[in-house]
Protein backbone atom coordinates (compact mmCIF):
# COMPACT_ATOMS: atom_id res chain seq x y z
CA UNK A 1 0.00 0.00 0.00
CA UNK A 2 0.73 3.31 -0.09
CA UNK A 3 4.04 3.56 1.95
CA UNK A 4 4.31 6.12 5.14
CA UNK A 5 7.48 7.10 6.31
CA UNK A 6 9.07 7.56 9.75
CA UNK A 7 5.98 7.41 12.50
CA UNK A 8 7.98 9.61 14.88
CA UNK A 9 8.65 11.95 12.05
CA UNK A 10 4.86 12.11 11.30
CA UNK A 11 4.36 13.26 14.58
CA UNK A 12 6.70 15.87 14.58
CA UNK A 13 5.11 17.08 11.64
CA UNK A 14 1.75 16.68 12.41
CA UNK A 15 2.11 18.61 15.53
CA UNK A 16 4.38 21.57 13.75
CA UNK A 17 0.86 21.90 11.83
CA UNK A 18 -1.12 21.94 15.01
CA UNK A 19 0.80 24.67 16.34
CA UNK A 20 0.20 26.57 12.95
CA UNK A 21 -3.57 26.33 13.48
CA UNK A 22 -3.06 26.99 17.43
CA UNK A 23 -0.96 30.46 16.32
CA UNK A 24 -3.56 31.60 13.42
CA UNK A 25 -6.55 30.87 15.79
CA UNK A 26 -4.91 32.85 18.16
CA UNK A 27 -3.92 35.28 15.68
CA UNK A 28 -8.42 35.87 15.11
CA UNK A 29 -8.84 35.97 18.75
CA UNK A 30 -6.56 38.74 19.55
CA UNK A 31 -8.02 40.82 16.49
CA UNK A 32 -11.45 40.40 17.83
CA UNK A 33 -10.28 40.95 21.51
CA UNK A 34 -8.72 44.28 20.13
CA UNK A 35 -11.58 45.42 18.08
CA UNK A 36 -14.06 44.79 20.28
CA UNK A 37 -12.00 46.55 23.37
CA UNK A 38 -11.51 49.32 21.48
CA UNK A 39 -15.12 49.45 20.11
CA UNK A 40 -16.30 48.62 23.60
CA UNK A 41 -14.43 52.19 25.45
CA UNK A 42 -14.94 54.49 22.62
CA UNK A 43 -18.67 55.57 24.09
CA UNK A 44 -16.29 56.50 27.36
CA UNK A 45 -13.63 57.98 25.56
CA UNK A 46 -15.98 60.28 23.64
CA UNK A 47 -18.60 63.02 24.72
CA UNK A 48 -19.04 64.19 21.21
CA UNK A 49 -22.70 62.08 20.59
CA UNK A 50 -22.49 62.49 17.10
CA UNK A 51 -19.01 60.99 17.00
CA UNK A 52 -20.68 58.08 18.63
CA UNK A 53 -23.64 58.08 16.62
CA UNK A 54 -21.73 57.54 13.97
CA UNK A 55 -20.08 54.55 14.71
CA UNK A 56 -23.34 53.08 14.72
CA UNK A 57 -23.96 53.81 11.67
CA UNK A 58 -20.64 51.86 10.87
CA UNK A 59 -21.76 49.44 12.74
CA UNK A 60 -25.01 48.40 10.84
CA UNK A 61 -23.06 48.70 7.61
CA UNK A 62 -20.94 46.25 8.98
CA UNK A 63 -23.79 44.02 9.00
CA UNK A 64 -24.57 44.76 5.51
CA UNK A 65 -20.88 43.63 4.73
CA UNK A 66 -20.91 41.09 6.45
CA UNK A 67 -24.07 39.35 4.77
CA UNK A 68 -22.27 40.21 1.33
CA UNK A 69 -18.79 38.51 2.66
CA UNK A 70 -20.86 35.42 3.65
CA UNK A 71 -22.06 35.61 -0.15
CA UNK A 72 -19.19 36.61 -2.12
CA UNK A 73 -16.31 36.05 0.54
CA UNK A 74 -17.55 32.06 1.63
CA UNK A 75 -19.95 31.14 -1.12
CA UNK A 76 -17.88 32.70 -3.49
CA UNK A 77 -21.17 34.39 -5.85
CA UNK A 78 -20.56 38.14 -6.13
CA UNK A 79 -23.38 40.28 -5.86
CA UNK A 80 -23.59 43.58 -7.55
CA UNK A 81 -27.15 44.22 -6.15
CA UNK A 82 -27.15 43.13 -2.39
CA UNK A 83 -28.63 46.64 -1.52
CA UNK A 84 -31.95 45.67 -2.98
CA UNK A 85 -32.24 44.04 0.49
CA UNK A 86 -30.73 46.69 2.17
CA UNK A 87 -32.35 49.31 0.91
CA UNK A 88 -35.76 47.14 1.19
CA UNK A 89 -35.62 46.51 4.92
CA UNK A 90 -35.75 50.46 4.76
CA UNK A 91 -39.18 50.71 2.42
CA UNK A 92 -40.65 47.86 4.13
CA UNK A 93 -40.56 49.20 7.47
CA UNK A 94 -41.45 52.35 6.21
CA UNK A 95 -44.65 51.22 4.34
CA UNK A 96 -45.55 49.01 7.23
CA UNK A 97 -45.56 51.85 9.09
CA UNK A 98 -46.57 54.97 7.61
CA UNK A 99 -48.43 54.08 4.58
CA UNK A 100 -52.64 53.64 5.24
CA UNK A 101 -55.11 51.62 4.08
CA UNK A 102 -55.84 47.84 4.38
CA UNK A 103 -53.70 46.58 7.30
CA UNK A 104 -51.47 49.41 7.48
CA UNK A 105 -49.85 50.85 9.23
CA UNK A 106 -49.09 48.55 11.77
CA UNK A 107 -47.10 48.87 14.98
CA UNK A 108 -42.83 49.02 14.66
CA UNK A 109 -41.68 46.27 16.01
CA UNK A 110 -44.50 43.66 14.06
CA UNK A 111 -43.27 46.18 10.80
CA UNK A 112 -39.93 44.77 11.88
CA UNK A 113 -40.87 41.19 11.65
CA UNK A 114 -42.80 40.98 8.83
CA UNK A 115 -40.24 43.22 7.00
CA UNK A 116 -37.81 40.31 7.62
CA UNK A 117 -40.52 37.68 6.45
CA UNK A 118 -41.59 39.43 3.00
CA UNK A 119 -37.42 40.02 2.40
CA UNK A 120 -37.14 36.05 3.29
CA UNK A 121 -40.38 34.86 1.02
CA UNK A 122 -38.85 37.69 -2.28
CA UNK A 123 -35.27 36.65 -2.14
CA UNK A 124 -36.55 32.50 -1.91
CA UNK A 125 -38.39 33.05 -5.32
CA UNK A 126 -35.78 34.76 -6.53
CA UNK A 127 -33.33 32.32 -5.82
CA UNK A 128 -35.53 29.66 -7.09
CA UNK A 129 -35.68 31.66 -10.07
CA UNK A 130 -32.09 32.10 -11.03
CA UNK A 131 -30.76 28.88 -8.67
CA UNK A 132 -32.90 26.06 -9.54
CA UNK A 133 -34.84 27.50 -13.53
CA UNK A 134 -34.12 26.11 -16.44
CA UNK A 135 -31.18 27.43 -16.71
CA UNK A 136 -29.00 27.72 -13.41
CA UNK A 137 -27.12 31.10 -13.36
CA UNK A 138 -23.60 31.15 -11.73
CA UNK A 139 -20.17 33.24 -11.88
CA UNK A 140 -20.64 36.29 -14.01
CA UNK A 141 -24.42 35.67 -14.82
CA UNK A 142 -25.68 35.68 -11.30
CA UNK A 143 -23.63 39.40 -11.10
CA UNK A 144 -25.03 40.51 -13.92
CA UNK A 145 -29.16 39.35 -12.61
CA UNK A 146 -28.21 40.98 -9.31
CA UNK A 147 -26.73 44.33 -10.91
CA UNK A 148 -30.17 44.25 -12.75
CA UNK A 149 -32.07 43.86 -9.52
CA UNK A 150 -30.51 46.72 -7.53
CA UNK A 151 -31.17 49.03 -11.17
CA UNK A 152 -34.95 47.92 -11.44
CA UNK A 153 -35.86 48.53 -8.04
CA UNK A 154 -34.28 51.99 -7.94
CA UNK A 155 -36.11 52.75 -10.52
CA UNK A 156 -39.08 51.23 -9.55
CA UNK A 157 -38.42 53.14 -6.17
CA UNK A 158 -38.03 56.37 -7.79
CA UNK A 159 -41.12 56.04 -10.13
CA UNK A 160 -43.01 54.41 -7.52
CA UNK A 161 -45.63 57.37 -6.17
CA UNK A 162 -47.21 57.22 -3.43
CA UNK A 163 -46.05 53.88 -2.12
CA UNK A 164 -42.46 54.74 -2.77
CA UNK A 165 -42.38 58.10 -2.30
CA UNK A 166 -40.87 58.67 -5.50
CA UNK A 167 -37.94 60.68 -5.98
CA UNK A 168 -38.19 62.10 -2.24
CA UNK A 169 -38.44 58.64 -0.59
CA UNK A 170 -40.31 58.18 2.43
CA UNK A 171 -39.76 60.09 6.40
CA UNK A 172 -39.94 57.80 8.96
CA UNK A 173 -42.75 58.00 11.95
CA UNK A 174 -41.21 55.85 14.39
CA UNK A 175 -38.38 56.06 16.43
CA UNK A 176 -35.55 53.38 18.04
CA UNK A 177 -36.92 52.96 21.76
CA UNK A 178 -37.99 50.22 23.92
CA UNK A 179 -39.55 50.83 27.35
CA UNK A 180 -38.96 54.83 26.79
CA UNK A 181 -35.24 53.61 26.48
CA UNK A 182 -34.18 56.15 23.47
CA UNK A 183 -32.26 53.52 21.28
CA UNK A 184 -32.33 56.29 18.11
CA UNK A 185 -28.79 58.50 18.88
CA UNK A 186 -26.08 58.68 20.43
CA UNK A 187 -24.68 56.13 23.15
CA UNK A 188 -28.87 54.43 22.91
CA UNK A 189 -28.17 53.89 19.50
CA UNK A 190 -24.31 52.56 19.35
CA UNK A 191 -25.20 49.88 21.67
CA UNK A 192 -27.98 48.67 19.82
CA UNK A 193 -26.02 49.12 16.20
CA UNK A 194 -22.71 47.03 18.42
CA UNK A 195 -25.31 44.42 19.92
CA UNK A 196 -26.89 43.77 16.43
CA UNK A 197 -23.41 43.20 14.92
CA UNK A 198 -21.92 41.14 17.82
CA UNK A 199 -24.79 38.86 17.43
CA UNK A 200 -24.81 38.80 13.61
CA UNK A 201 -20.57 38.20 13.89
CA UNK A 202 -21.02 35.09 15.89
CA UNK A 203 -24.04 33.36 13.79
CA UNK A 204 -22.50 33.90 11.24
CA UNK A 205 -18.88 32.64 12.61
CA UNK A 206 -21.26 29.71 13.78
CA UNK A 207 -22.21 29.30 10.45
CA UNK A 208 -19.17 29.30 8.50
CA UNK A 209 -17.35 26.63 11.20
CA UNK A 210 -20.36 24.59 11.03
CA UNK A 211 -20.60 21.97 8.23
CA UNK A 212 -22.78 23.81 6.31
CA UNK A 213 -20.31 26.91 5.79
CA UNK A 214 -17.65 24.14 4.92
CA UNK A 215 -19.91 22.81 2.10
CA UNK A 216 -20.10 26.68 1.12
CA UNK A 217 -17.07 27.25 1.15
CA UNK A 218 -16.66 24.23 -0.72
CA UNK A 219 -19.51 25.64 -3.89
CA UNK A 220 -16.80 28.80 -4.03
CA UNK A 221 -13.75 25.85 -4.43
CA UNK A 222 -15.33 24.21 -7.09
CA UNK A 223 -19.55 23.99 -7.34
CA UNK A 224 -19.20 20.84 -9.93
CA UNK A 225 -17.17 18.86 -7.84
CA UNK A 226 -20.10 19.59 -4.82
CA UNK A 227 -22.27 18.33 -6.73
CA UNK A 228 -20.54 14.98 -7.74
CA UNK A 229 -20.39 14.35 -3.99
CA UNK A 230 -24.10 14.21 -4.05
CA UNK A 231 -25.24 17.57 -2.45
CA UNK A 232 -28.13 19.68 -3.68
CA UNK A 233 -26.24 22.46 -4.83
CA UNK A 234 -29.28 24.48 -5.85
CA UNK A 235 -30.93 23.91 -2.60
CA UNK A 236 -27.76 25.41 -1.14
CA UNK A 237 -27.55 28.21 -2.72
CA UNK A 238 -31.31 29.10 -2.50
CA UNK A 239 -30.49 29.17 1.58
CA UNK A 240 -27.85 30.66 1.46
CA UNK A 241 -29.36 33.41 -0.65
CA UNK A 242 -32.15 33.75 2.03
CA UNK A 243 -30.07 33.99 5.04
CA UNK A 244 -27.50 36.84 3.83
CA UNK A 245 -30.92 38.66 1.83
CA UNK A 246 -32.92 38.41 5.55
CA UNK A 247 -29.21 40.02 7.51
CA UNK A 248 -28.99 42.74 4.56
CA UNK A 249 -32.83 43.54 5.23
CA UNK A 250 -32.31 43.42 8.82
CA UNK A 251 -29.38 46.11 8.78
CA UNK A 252 -31.51 48.34 6.26
CA UNK A 253 -34.33 48.31 8.47
CA UNK A 254 -32.09 49.15 11.15
CA UNK A 255 -30.08 51.73 9.81
CA UNK A 256 -32.95 54.00 7.50
CA UNK A 257 -34.82 53.86 10.48
CA UNK A 258 -32.12 55.68 12.75
CA UNK A 259 -31.43 57.79 9.47
CA UNK A 260 -35.14 59.33 9.64
CA UNK A 261 -35.93 58.43 5.86
CA UNK A 262 -35.02 56.13 3.22
CA UNK A 263 -34.82 57.31 -0.52
CA UNK A 264 -34.41 55.15 -3.57
CA UNK A 265 -30.57 55.19 -4.00
CA UNK A 266 -30.81 52.77 -0.63
CA UNK A 267 -31.78 49.81 -3.03
CA UNK A 268 -29.70 51.18 -6.04
CA UNK A 269 -25.98 49.95 -7.46
CA UNK A 270 -24.01 52.53 -5.94
CA UNK A 271 -24.41 51.48 -2.33
CA UNK A 272 -24.17 47.67 -3.88
CA UNK A 273 -20.93 48.65 -5.05
CA UNK A 274 -19.88 50.31 -2.51
CA UNK A 275 -20.30 47.32 0.17
CA UNK A 276 -17.88 45.07 -2.20
CA UNK A 277 -15.27 47.97 -1.47
CA UNK A 278 -15.55 47.27 2.23
CA UNK A 279 -15.26 43.63 1.94
CA UNK A 280 -12.32 43.98 -0.40
CA UNK A 281 -10.33 46.28 1.98
CA UNK A 282 -11.34 44.34 5.11
CA UNK A 283 -10.68 40.70 2.97
CA UNK A 284 -13.39 38.77 1.71
CA UNK A 285 -13.72 35.62 3.30
CA UNK A 286 -12.69 36.37 6.71
CA UNK A 287 -15.51 37.54 8.46
CA UNK A 288 -14.10 40.23 10.55
CA UNK A 289 -11.98 42.03 7.73
CA UNK A 290 -15.56 43.54 6.15
CA UNK A 291 -16.25 44.86 9.84
CA UNK A 292 -12.37 46.15 9.86
CA UNK A 293 -13.08 47.51 6.37
CA UNK A 294 -16.49 49.28 6.27
CA UNK A 295 -15.18 51.05 9.76
CA UNK A 296 -11.95 51.52 8.09
CA UNK A 297 -13.29 53.42 4.99
CA UNK A 298 -16.42 55.22 6.12
CA UNK A 299 -14.64 56.77 9.09
CA UNK A 300 -11.73 58.22 6.65
CA UNK A 301 -14.46 59.44 4.39
CA UNK A 302 -15.82 61.07 6.91
CA UNK A 303 -13.27 62.44 8.46
CA UNK A 304 -11.02 63.39 5.21
CA UNK A 305 -14.26 64.72 3.70
CA UNK A 306 -14.61 67.37 6.45
CA UNK A 307 -11.22 68.62 6.12
CA UNK A 308 -10.15 68.08 2.41
CA UNK A 309 -13.53 69.48 0.99
CA UNK A 310 -11.70 69.10 -3.27
CA UNK A 311 -9.34 66.60 -2.85
CA UNK A 312 -10.93 63.93 -0.32
CA UNK A 313 -12.25 61.76 -2.72
CA UNK A 314 -8.92 61.61 -5.09
CA UNK A 315 -7.28 60.47 -1.98
CA UNK A 316 -10.05 58.02 -0.81
CA UNK A 317 -9.55 56.88 -4.53
CA UNK A 318 -5.75 56.90 -4.69
CA UNK A 319 -5.88 54.76 -1.33
CA UNK A 320 -7.86 51.83 -2.39
CA UNK A 321 -6.58 50.87 -5.27
CA UNK A 322 -2.92 51.22 -3.22
CA UNK A 323 -4.26 48.91 -0.41
CA UNK A 324 -6.08 46.44 -3.03
CA UNK A 325 -2.81 46.34 -5.31
CA UNK A 326 -0.33 45.68 -1.94
CA UNK A 327 -2.97 43.54 -0.08
CA UNK A 328 -4.96 41.88 -2.37
CA UNK A 329 -6.94 39.69 -0.09
CA UNK A 330 -7.40 42.58 2.11
CA UNK A 331 -6.33 43.30 5.34
CA UNK A 332 -7.21 41.11 7.34
CA UNK A 333 -6.19 38.30 4.98
CA UNK A 334 -2.54 40.03 4.91
CA UNK A 335 -2.38 40.34 8.64
CA UNK A 336 -2.61 37.01 9.23
CA UNK A 337 -5.10 35.17 7.68
CA UNK A 338 -7.30 36.30 10.30
CA UNK A 339 -10.87 34.17 9.02
CA UNK A 340 -13.27 33.46 10.88
CA UNK A 341 -12.16 29.58 9.55
CA UNK B 1 -27.31 -12.07 -13.16
CA UNK B 2 -28.02 -7.82 -12.27
CA UNK B 3 -25.35 -5.60 -13.62
CA UNK B 4 -24.15 -2.78 -11.42
CA UNK B 5 -24.15 -0.25 -14.11
CA UNK B 6 -25.80 -1.03 -18.10
CA UNK B 7 -24.82 1.21 -20.97
CA UNK B 8 -27.97 0.13 -23.09
CA UNK B 9 -27.62 2.28 -26.60
CA UNK B 10 -26.07 5.19 -25.43
CA UNK B 11 -25.49 7.78 -28.22
CA UNK B 12 -24.17 11.33 -28.13
CA UNK B 13 -23.92 13.91 -31.03
CA UNK B 14 -22.21 17.12 -30.82
CA UNK B 15 -23.99 19.54 -33.81
CA UNK B 16 -24.11 16.56 -36.08
CA UNK B 17 -21.15 14.86 -34.93
CA UNK B 18 -21.81 11.62 -33.76
CA UNK B 19 -19.13 11.48 -30.42
CA UNK B 20 -20.85 7.97 -28.65
CA UNK B 21 -22.57 5.76 -31.23
CA UNK B 22 -24.72 3.05 -29.78
CA UNK B 23 -22.69 1.87 -26.93
CA UNK B 24 -23.98 -1.09 -25.34
CA UNK B 25 -21.86 -2.63 -22.16
CA UNK B 26 -22.57 -4.13 -18.90
CA UNK B 27 -20.55 -3.91 -15.34
CA UNK B 28 -20.48 -6.41 -13.25
CA UNK B 29 -19.62 -6.45 -9.40
CA UNK B 30 -15.90 -7.10 -8.72
CA UNK B 31 -14.49 -5.78 -11.94
CA UNK B 32 -11.82 -3.39 -12.93
CA UNK B 33 -13.11 -2.52 -16.52
CA UNK B 34 -10.76 -0.72 -18.77
CA UNK B 35 -11.80 1.90 -21.38
CA UNK B 36 -9.18 2.74 -23.73
CA UNK B 37 -8.77 3.74 -27.41
CA UNK B 38 -7.15 6.85 -29.15
CA UNK B 39 -7.63 10.87 -28.64
CA UNK B 40 -11.62 11.40 -29.83
CA UNK B 41 -12.53 7.92 -29.79
CA UNK B 42 -15.39 9.16 -27.41
CA UNK B 43 -13.93 7.72 -24.01
CA UNK B 44 -14.21 10.56 -22.08
CA UNK B 45 -17.70 12.12 -23.63
CA UNK B 46 -19.19 8.18 -22.52
CA UNK B 47 -18.04 9.00 -18.62
CA UNK B 48 -19.88 12.18 -18.78
CA UNK B 49 -22.84 10.75 -20.01
CA UNK B 50 -22.56 7.76 -17.33
CA UNK B 51 -22.32 10.12 -14.39
CA UNK B 52 -24.89 12.61 -15.82
CA UNK B 53 -22.53 15.64 -17.36
CA UNK B 54 -24.15 14.96 -20.77
CA UNK B 55 -27.57 14.46 -21.19
CA UNK B 56 -27.81 11.26 -23.88
CA UNK B 57 -29.69 11.41 -27.20
CA UNK B 58 -30.48 8.06 -27.81
CA UNK B 59 -30.30 4.86 -25.38
CA UNK B 60 -30.66 4.32 -21.74
CA UNK B 61 -28.40 3.93 -18.24
CA UNK B 62 -29.15 1.97 -15.68
CA UNK B 63 -27.56 1.60 -12.02
CA UNK B 64 -28.90 -1.94 -10.15
CA UNK B 65 -31.48 -1.74 -12.74
CA UNK B 66 -32.59 1.92 -11.42
CA UNK B 67 -33.15 3.86 -14.92
CA UNK B 68 -31.44 7.17 -14.34
CA UNK B 69 -31.40 8.35 -17.76
CA UNK B 70 -32.78 11.39 -16.71
CA UNK B 71 -31.38 12.16 -13.25
CA UNK B 72 -29.25 14.87 -12.98
CA UNK B 73 -25.13 13.95 -11.89
CA UNK B 74 -25.92 14.70 -7.79
CA UNK B 75 -28.71 11.88 -7.96
CA UNK B 76 -26.60 8.89 -9.91
CA UNK B 77 -23.78 9.93 -6.87
CA UNK B 78 -26.52 9.11 -4.52
CA UNK B 79 -27.05 6.43 -6.03
CA UNK B 80 -23.94 5.06 -6.06
CA UNK B 81 -21.76 6.34 -9.09
CA UNK B 82 -18.59 8.36 -8.05
CA UNK B 83 -16.62 10.64 -10.51
CA UNK B 84 -12.57 11.38 -10.38
CA UNK B 85 -11.59 13.95 -12.90
CA UNK B 86 -8.99 13.50 -15.22
CA UNK B 87 -7.99 17.23 -13.68
CA UNK B 88 -8.59 17.02 -10.64
CA UNK B 89 -11.20 19.03 -8.78
CA UNK B 90 -9.94 19.24 -5.27
CA UNK B 91 -10.90 22.12 -3.11
CA UNK B 92 -7.39 24.11 -3.33
CA UNK B 93 -8.48 26.80 -0.32
CA UNK B 94 -9.56 24.00 1.73
CA UNK B 95 -6.93 21.46 3.71
CA UNK B 96 -6.62 18.23 3.14
CA UNK B 97 -8.66 17.17 6.10
CA UNK B 98 -11.44 19.60 4.79
CA UNK B 99 -11.76 17.93 1.61
CA UNK B 100 -12.51 14.55 2.96
CA UNK B 101 -14.95 15.66 5.87
CA UNK B 102 -16.89 17.58 2.77
CA UNK B 103 -16.98 13.71 0.85
CA UNK B 104 -17.94 12.39 4.13
CA UNK B 105 -20.65 14.30 5.12
CA UNK B 106 -24.43 12.98 5.25
CA UNK B 107 -25.43 14.41 1.80
CA UNK B 108 -29.55 14.44 2.26
CA UNK B 109 -31.30 13.01 5.09
CA UNK B 110 -31.36 9.41 6.54
CA UNK B 111 -27.83 9.23 4.35
CA UNK B 112 -25.39 7.70 6.98
CA UNK B 113 -22.47 10.10 6.97
CA UNK B 114 -18.56 8.28 7.07
CA UNK B 115 -17.10 8.95 10.69
CA UNK B 116 -13.91 10.72 12.01
CA UNK B 117 -12.32 7.28 12.23
CA UNK B 118 -13.01 6.40 8.88
CA UNK B 119 -11.94 9.51 7.76
CA UNK B 120 -8.90 8.79 9.08
CA UNK B 121 -8.39 5.33 8.01
CA UNK B 122 -8.95 7.17 4.63
CA UNK B 123 -6.09 9.30 5.37
CA UNK B 124 -3.86 6.26 5.93
CA UNK B 125 -5.43 5.04 2.53
CA UNK B 126 -4.32 7.74 0.26
CA UNK B 127 -1.23 8.10 2.23
CA UNK B 128 -2.01 11.74 2.94
CA UNK B 129 -1.93 11.17 7.02
CA UNK B 130 1.04 13.88 6.88
CA UNK B 131 -0.48 16.41 4.78
CA UNK B 132 -4.00 16.48 6.67
CA UNK B 133 -3.42 19.95 7.65
CA UNK B 134 -1.88 21.46 4.36
CA UNK B 135 -3.80 23.09 2.14
CA UNK B 136 -5.22 21.09 -0.56
CA UNK B 137 -3.37 23.51 -3.37
CA UNK B 138 0.10 23.17 -2.00
CA UNK B 139 -0.22 19.03 -3.08
CA UNK B 140 1.66 17.41 -5.66
CA UNK B 141 -0.53 16.53 -8.78
CA UNK B 142 -0.34 12.97 -7.74
CA UNK B 143 -1.50 13.59 -4.43
CA UNK B 144 -4.75 16.00 -5.15
CA UNK B 145 -5.68 12.76 -7.52
CA UNK B 146 -5.13 10.41 -4.40
CA UNK B 147 -6.87 12.82 -2.18
CA UNK B 148 -9.58 13.23 -4.90
CA UNK B 149 -10.48 9.63 -5.05
CA UNK B 150 -10.35 9.52 -0.88
CA UNK B 151 -12.97 12.14 -0.79
CA UNK B 152 -15.13 10.21 -3.24
CA UNK B 153 -14.88 7.31 -2.00
CA UNK B 154 -15.84 8.89 1.75
CA UNK B 155 -19.25 9.30 -0.26
CA UNK B 156 -19.33 5.75 -0.55
CA UNK B 157 -20.05 4.89 -4.06
CA UNK B 158 -20.51 1.51 -5.57
CA UNK B 159 -18.47 2.57 -8.83
CA UNK B 160 -15.85 4.34 -9.38
CA UNK B 161 -15.52 6.17 -12.57
CA UNK B 162 -11.56 7.21 -12.90
CA UNK B 163 -10.85 9.85 -16.24
CA UNK B 164 -7.06 9.44 -16.61
CA UNK B 165 -6.17 8.99 -13.20
CA UNK B 166 -2.27 8.72 -13.85
CA UNK B 167 -2.21 11.62 -16.67
CA UNK B 168 0.80 13.86 -15.57
CA UNK B 169 1.76 11.51 -12.71
CA UNK B 170 5.15 9.98 -12.34
CA UNK B 171 5.94 6.12 -12.88
CA UNK B 172 5.78 5.43 -9.27
CA UNK B 173 2.92 7.62 -8.38
CA UNK B 174 0.77 6.06 -11.45
CA UNK B 175 2.16 2.28 -9.15
CA UNK B 176 0.86 3.85 -6.44
CA UNK B 177 -2.62 4.61 -8.07
CA UNK B 178 -2.39 1.02 -9.55
CA UNK B 179 -2.58 -0.33 -6.38
CA UNK B 180 -4.76 1.83 -4.82
CA UNK B 181 -7.74 0.55 -7.39
CA UNK B 182 -6.90 -2.64 -6.90
CA UNK B 183 -6.53 -2.65 -2.96
CA UNK B 184 -10.43 -0.50 -3.04
CA UNK B 185 -11.55 -3.16 -4.80
CA UNK B 186 -10.30 -6.00 -2.85
CA UNK B 187 -11.23 -4.75 0.49
CA UNK B 188 -14.97 -3.93 -0.71
CA UNK B 189 -14.41 -0.43 -0.64
CA UNK B 190 -15.86 0.07 -4.09
CA UNK B 191 -17.62 -2.65 -5.84
CA UNK B 192 -16.27 -2.59 -9.53
CA UNK B 193 -14.20 0.22 -10.83
CA UNK B 194 -13.80 1.82 -14.56
CA UNK B 195 -10.44 3.47 -16.14
CA UNK B 196 -10.48 5.85 -18.72
CA UNK B 197 -6.74 5.54 -19.52
CA UNK B 198 -4.09 6.23 -22.49
CA UNK B 199 -1.00 4.17 -20.15
CA UNK B 200 -1.53 0.21 -21.38
CA UNK B 201 1.05 -0.63 -18.35
CA UNK B 202 -1.32 0.74 -15.71
CA UNK B 203 -4.34 -0.57 -17.36
CA UNK B 204 -2.68 -3.93 -17.66
CA UNK B 205 -1.74 -3.85 -14.29
CA UNK B 206 -5.32 -3.24 -12.71
CA UNK B 207 -8.09 -4.34 -15.41
CA UNK B 208 -9.11 -8.00 -16.34
CA UNK B 209 -11.59 -6.69 -18.33
CA UNK B 210 -10.95 -4.27 -20.98
CA UNK B 211 -13.26 -2.04 -23.91
CA UNK B 212 -11.64 -0.76 -27.59
CA UNK B 213 -13.26 2.53 -28.48
CA UNK B 214 -12.86 3.85 -31.69
CA UNK B 215 -14.86 6.62 -33.52
CA UNK B 216 -17.71 6.61 -30.46
CA UNK B 217 -18.07 2.69 -31.02
CA UNK B 218 -17.12 0.04 -28.77
CA UNK B 219 -15.06 -2.21 -31.81
CA UNK B 220 -13.25 -4.76 -29.20
CA UNK B 221 -13.76 -6.21 -25.49
CA UNK B 222 -11.58 -8.78 -23.83
CA UNK B 223 -8.19 -8.90 -21.86
CA UNK B 224 -5.78 -6.92 -22.43
CA UNK B 225 -3.60 -9.66 -24.26
CA UNK B 226 -6.83 -10.18 -26.22
CA UNK B 227 -7.43 -7.09 -27.81
CA UNK B 228 -4.09 -6.34 -28.60
CA UNK B 229 -3.75 -9.23 -30.71
CA UNK B 230 -6.90 -8.00 -32.05
CA UNK B 231 -6.40 -7.04 -35.96
CA UNK B 232 -9.19 -4.55 -35.93
CA UNK B 233 -7.99 -2.79 -32.80
CA UNK B 234 -4.38 -2.65 -34.22
CA UNK B 235 -6.04 -0.86 -37.32
CA UNK B 236 -7.81 2.01 -35.53
CA UNK B 237 -4.79 2.81 -33.74
CA UNK B 238 -2.38 2.74 -36.35
CA UNK B 239 -5.56 5.07 -38.21
CA UNK B 240 -6.29 2.13 -41.02
CA UNK B 241 -10.02 1.91 -40.37
CA UNK B 242 -12.18 4.91 -40.95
Amino acid sequence: MLALSNPLVNRFSVAQKWATEFSQSRRRRATEFLLGAVLLLLPFASSDSFFIDRFGRYFIWAIFAISVDLMWGYGGMLTFGHAAFFGSGGYLVAIFTTRAGWFLPIPLWLALLLTLCVVAAFAYLLAELVFRGRMPLRGIEFAVITLALAYLLEQYARAGGEITGGQNGILFEDKLEIFNLDLHRGRGFYALAGISLLIIYLVSRSFVNSRSGLVTRGIRGSEDRIELLGYNVPKLKVGLFVMVSVIAGFAGSLFYLHDGIVSPSAVGVTASTQVLLWVALGGRGTLIGPIVGTITLQHLTATLSGTLLDTWLLIIGVLLIAVVMIFPSGIMGYLGKGSAK
Amino acid sequence: MTALLEARGVTKSFAGFTAVADVSFRLQVGEITGLVGSNGAGKTTLLNCLYGKTPIDRGSIFLNDVDVTAMQASWRVRLGLGMVFQLTSVFNELSVLENLRLGALAKYKRARPSSDHEIGAMLKTIGLELQQYDIAANLSHGEQQWLEIGMVLLAKPQILLLDEPTSGMTKAEAAKTADLCKQLLASGAVKSIVVVEHNIDFIRRVSEKVLVMHRGSIISSGTIDEIQKDQLVRDSFLGRIK
